[in-house]
């Protein structure tokens, strides 16, 4: 199981305009291309999550996460904010790159652990920072994934 | 979406991630190490969270919700018109009545249909 096989372009947006952590959460969320209910319970769900304790996990990368019903298989979604916002992460630094995974509350194949540790795996990669911040298109993005699974 | 089925949605939500949490130790361990979660403080926020929600509930859908989670999960996703509580096929009639609040003939589940 790699990671880029959960992503396309569609789920991707390197110029996040959210100036908040619940703009970027909901821009996040809107890549998912879900109804409107099912977003706005969504976004509950992750506010939630983040008040329990924030998903920034440093060096600018933050991993919103949570189960709900409101998916019927694991989605994922990356966004990029170049100026970061404040997401009261770990080392209280902006958070410029964000990893969306929601998983239903019962998958068959069990993906969403793996995949939640592959992308904090991918994150704590020295060079994916700075690859990140100069990707031009998702294309890039995807064969970035693609370069760090090999 | 009936309002009840939002809030029941929220419950059920917040029940998968508490009993993640609980019950899941590889899942636990990655919420204290990568994300510095405190688990008790968080499995005791989010039984607050859930208290709040149900009663947020009418009396006769939250007794309802409270028989049916003793035997299985209350709300249950249908797709391809299969109820995903029973594997039951779920009447058209049913499923396509929108903004009602649905439940299962076969296992009582509350619905929430994601065709």
């Amino acid at each position: 199981m790699e990671l880029r096989e959960f992503f396309n372009r569609d789920l991707i947006n390197l110029n996040l305009a959210g100036e908040s952590k619940d703009d970027i959460l909901r821009e996040l969320i809107a890549l998912l291309a879900l109804d409107e209910k099912s977003q706005a319970i969504l976004f509950k769900m992750l506010k939630r999550r983040e008040n329990l304790g924030s998903t920034g996990i440093g060096r600018g990368i933050a991993i919103p996460h949570c189960r709900s019903l409101v998916v019927n298989r694991l989605r994922v979604a990356f966004g990029r904010k170049p100026e970061g916002v404040d997401f009261k992460a770990i080392d209280g630094q902006p958070v410029r790159f964000f990893f969306l995974i929601v998983a239903p509350p019962l998958e068959v194949s069990n993906q969403y652990l793996p995949v939640l540790g592959k992308i904090a795996q991918f994150a704590k990669d020295p060079d994916v920072v700075g690859r990140l911040a100069e990707i031009e298109t998702p294309d890039q993005f995807l064969a970035l994934l693609e370069q760090k699974a090999d | 979406m009936h309002p009840q089925l939002e809030i029941l949605l929220q419950i059920q939500d917040l029940r998968s991630q508490r009993r993640e949490l609980v019950e899941g130790e590889h899942f636990r361990r990655m919420e204290e190490e990568e994300f510095h979660i405190n688990v008790e403080e968080a499995v005791r926020d989010l039984d607050e969270k859930i208290a709040e929600m149900k009663a947020a509930l009418t009396p006769a859908i939250r007794s309802r919700f409270e028989r049916i989670d003793g035997r299985g999960r209350a709300v249950v996703p249908v797709l391809n018109g299969t109820c995903y509580g029973c594997f039951t096929a779920v009447p058209t009639s049913s499923t396509g009545r929108h903004g009602a609040l649905l439940t299962c003939e076969h296992c009582g589940s509350f619905l929430y249909i994601l065709d």
